[in-house]
């Protein structure tokens, strides 16, 4: 990139690109995400060094509700919170208030609880 | 000629394009089908305005690095990228508003969220009447964007995230759901205040480091400390409190504000419009900079460094770079 030249984005080709068809034709390209099913249990992996010592932790939350596995994507940071995809502007400090939280804005995915 | 951002609350003309345009876009068919953009079920044409809900659904899976666990950095959130991606979105929306309208001089209004938060964040607020964005409930009953089963020509939800596990996207057809202000930790009671935006961007690194140390930090994520994650709202770490300012106002919304396809709630532009006003605001009192530069290694930080495109219809020439100074395509009519 030559920090001379003007790199601001240009008005004329927003326009242009957020034409329907443009936009449209963009979202088409992309890769087709599995369908029907979502990924397995994911991996967080923590590192951090202490006193010359190298930590590793790495977790995978393993959950089922009425008996069958709930991939929800858990994921924990750093300092213990967790996040997950089915939320994404959530923060949760307990892996059974997230998955509360789950049923409760996926109710017919749940279906009807015991 | 730029255009000038309003709060909506001071400019009727604004809110009522904005109104008439979502519906504009709500009942324009683009030329895509449910089948061309990955998305299970019968082939149905997917409209202009839920091609927003799609990009953003997509993007949300999408990691940074390629390769990488978009749960942990995607190419729209949980790192620098969030404010920039979010800018290009909102550029995208108002050129569709703009035409669907004929009117090249519309710019999209902003609810400025931390005003109502500092009256005690009333759940029948001006912007929740329904001469504005209506209410909440499931559906959402009242102003424009109710649900009238019998009505073919009433706001629609048509895609929606299939499930807890949010990496993929279905077609529905049901009503907007709001649920404000639930408990904790199904929502949040209160909205951000003023004085929140006003610490986020009084942040100031420790002295001696670079000074765009102020915008973000390695490892560049959802744990960082800089500006970016105070306003996307993932610091400070506190279980007393685990969500604040852009995250916080989401989940007080509640409802079809909580997953990836957040944008099928017409609330989701004025509220990143505040998100994008409140970046202006810094931007302009600490200079156009960003962080990371092209010297953070490729091979965790490829997605979201200056100089990488932004994952959008514009490809390469659309970087964190290219939306640092957006004075020729719109301004806002005060920074706070
Ligand atoms: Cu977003």
């Amino acid at each position: 990139m030559d920090p001379t030249s003007n790199p601001t984005i240009d008005p004329t080709k927003l326009k242009a690109a957020a034409e329907p068809g443009a936009f449209g034709g963009y979202l088409a390209a992309l890769p087709h995400p599995p369908m029907g099913h979502d990924h397995g249990p994911m991996k967080s992996v923590r590192t951090a060094e202490y006193q010359g010592h190298r930590i590793s932790i790495t977790t995978t939350y393993e959950i089922t509700v009425d008996g069958k596995p709930l991939m929800a994507g858990l994921d924990v940071d750093d300092s213990g919170m967790l996040s997950c995809h089915g939320l994404p502007a959530y923060q949760f400090v307990s892996a059974v208030d997230a998955v509360r939280v789950l049923i409760h804005n996926y109710p017919d995915y749940f279906g009807g609880g015991g | 000629m730029p255009v000038v951002r309003r709060n909506i609350l001071t400019d009727a003309v604004a809110r009522d394009d904005y109104v008439r345009g979502v519906g504009l876009l709500k009942q324009g068919n683009s030329p895509y089908t449910t089948t061309q953009l990955g998305i299970p079920g019968p082939a149905a044409p997917v409209r202009t305005y839920d091609l927003f809900v799609v990009w953003h659904g997509r993007t949300m899976m999408t990691p940074i690095p390629p390769g990488g666990n978009p749960q942990v950095r995607n190419a729209a959130h949980r790192g620098p990228i969030f404010l920039p991606w979010h800018r290009v979105m909102l550029g995208f929306l108002e050129q569709n508003l703009q035409r669907v309208l004929n009117k090249p001089g519309f710019a999209l209004p902003y609810w400025d969220w931390s005003a109502d938060g500092d009256l005690g964040s009333p759940t029948n607020a001006q912007i929740f009447t329904p001469a504005y964005l209506g209410g909440d409930g499931d559906p959402v009953s009242d102003g424009p964007f109710a649900f009238h089963a019998a009505d073919p020509a009433t706001f629609t939800v048509r895609i929606e995230a299939a499930g807890p596990g949010g990496m993929t996207l279905r077609q529905t057809s049901r009503g907007l759901r709001r649920a404000f202000a639930q408990p904790p930790p199904f929502g949040w009671l209160t909205l951000p205040t003023g004085a929140e935006v006003k610490d986020a961007l009084a942040f100031t690194p420790p002295a001696g480091g670079n000074p765009v140390d102020r915008y973000d930090t390695l490892a560049f994520d959802a744990s960082s400390e800089g500006f970016r994650d105070r306003l996307e709202g993932w610091i400070p770490k506190d279980p007393a409190r685990p969500v604040h300012l852009h995250n916080q106002v989401h989940v007080w919304i509640g409802g079809d504000m909580g997953p990836s396809t957040s944008p099928n709630d017409p609330v989701f532009y004025l509220h990143h419009c505040n998100v994008d006003r409140i970046w202006e605001g810094w931007l302009n009192r600490y200079g156009r900079i960003y962080a990371p530069d092209m010297t953070a290694p490729a091979g965790t930080y490829k997605g979201e460094r200056i100089d990488d495109p932004i994952a959008s219809p514009l490809g390469a020439s659309a970087t964190p770079r290219s939306v640092l100074d957006v004075s020729a395509i719109y301004t806002y009519d005060v920074l706070p």
